[in-house]
């Protein structure tokens, strides 16, 4: 039986629709730079969920192997089975080729894994990097449905927008003229990189608390912490 | 599909040493396609009293000319030069007045007192809440890669040279990492005696 209602609120009111959403935004930020021979990926270590912060100590930043380092941020659960079956899926290839996938391959893979669900999307924003078969640094960033493109650098999540037109001045040398391209040394981009996320902690809620840089290099990958704004 | 995201813009003022500096973008589109590239947003309200209007054309022209109506009516009455906080106060009432059907402009202003010379910037949101800050304000569909610029380029007490290139370089980054500003950009430095205004080389796409 339907409920009795009066005639304005029957006309006036709106249909009602499901309320459940399946995807939640956790916040972050992640930042990759590709040097001649190193690469950088680093995260903020906040965890958020709208003005709640679910943790000041979780990093964005996922070791795939010794050469291959994931940064993703977006919905956390989908962040989390990316890395699972990720993890799996390396392994499996590892047994069958007796060697480690190279981060082009992981990449190629990971673009198939995510378009695989292109109608109910992994709510993640990942950037891969690591070394190259040539041993040169790389970046790959990806969309959430498995777009990707290898880059010198870029930036993702919630204060990427503020981030990536510093990178492409600092880095592309963009609208600075006639100034030498002089390559990027390991100093400078860490430098770069502890700078940016200060800047996006002032002017962006969901990154703070501290960041976190994976340093990859032909020896492997070694970590980096400071501390960033609480608030 | 917002209404100030309609026509794309950029603003950003910064404060230096005796000096402060305003510069926008010179694009006027409709969503996607761009009309013109010689849009100014940035309105001359004193000699040296700039207001930046970024958010739909429409209302960037109409609020620019009733506030010059204003100001002008300000100084026949009061025979003086409105002071910058006075002039941030009238934009806000003007705003307010139509509190529930704004202009969909957040202005951005950049002066020096009359008196001391001393650098002054404000922003305001749609309805007239004002914002006076130490370092520099940013307006427009690019104001968050603006924030990420001017964080990191602004130190405190540049010279009127050195606040030209940090403008400069923050609002040519900002804008070539938004679709819908950009097309040339102009930067106004503003010092005590007199104000220099530039247009800069940018990408014009």
């Amino acid at each position: 039986m339907h409920e009795k209602v009066s005639r304005d609120e029957y006309y006036l009111s709106q249909p009602k629709g499901a309320h459940w959403y399946p995807y939640e935004d956790h916040g972050g930020t992640i930042l990759a730079i590709a040097g001649e021979d190193f690469s950088l990926v680093g995260s903020d270590t906040r965890l958020s969920e709208g003005f709640s912060i679910h943790s000041r100590d979780h990093p964005h930043t996922y070791r795939l192997s010794e050469k291959t380092v994931m940064g993703s941020v977006g919905f956390h659960g989908d962040v989390l089975t990316l890395k699972k079956l990720l993890d799996s899926r390396l392994k499996i290839y590892e047994h069958e080729h007796n060697k480690a996938m190279t981060t082009s391959a992981i990449a190629a893979m990971l673009s198939t894994m995510m378009y695989g669900r292109r109608f109910f999307p992994f709510y993640t924003n990942t950037i891969l990097a690591g070394m190259d078969e040539n041993g040169k640094g790389c970046v790959y960033s990806f969309d959430p449905i498995g777009s990707y493109e290898r880059e010198l650098f870029r930036a993702g999540g919630s204060a990427s927008s503020m981030l990536q037109p510093l990178l492409d001045n600092q880095i592309g040398f963009k609208n600075q003229g006639d100034v030498p391209h002089t390559p990027l040394t390991l100093e400078k981009a860490l430098a770069l990189i502890k700078d940016v996320f200060i800047s996006a902690a002032e002017r962006d809620i969901y990154t703070g608390d501290g960041v976190c840089i994976n340093i990859i290099t032909a020896d492997g990958v070694r970590q980096e912490r400071f501390p960033l704004r609480r608030d | 599909m917002s209404i100030m995201s309609y026509n794309g813009s950029a603003l950003v003022a910064m404060i230096g040493k005796d000096c402060v500096a305003i510069a926008s973008d010179k694009r006027f589109g409709i969503q996607g396609q761009t009309v013109s590239m010689e849009f100014p947003k940035i309105f001359e309200m004193g000699p040296q009293l700039y207001i930046g209007l970024p958010g739909l054309a429409t209302d960037i022209q109409t609020v620019a000319q009733r506030l010059t109506f204003r100001v002008n009516l300000y100084e026949l009455r009061e025979n003086k030069r409105i002071r910058p906080k006075t002039f941030m106060s009238m934009v806000s009432n003007l705003l307010y007045e139509r509190r529930f059907g704004p202009y969909f402009v957040d202005p951005v202003i950049a002066g020096l007192e009359p008196v001391t010379h001393k650098p002054f910037v404000a922003s305001m949101d749609l309805i007239g809440c004002p914002m006076v800050t130490e370092d520099f304000v940013v307006g427009g569909t690019c104001s968050e890669q603006l924030y990420g610029m001017c964080e990191s380029l602004w130190e405190p007490n540049l010279e009127p040279d050195d606040l030209f290139e940090t403008i400069s370089q923050s609002i040519l980054n900002a804008v070539d990492r938004d679709a819908l500003a950009g097309w040339g950009a102009v930067v106004y430095i503003i010092e005590k005696d007199k104000v220099t205004t530039k247009t800069l080389k940018a990408r014009m796409d």
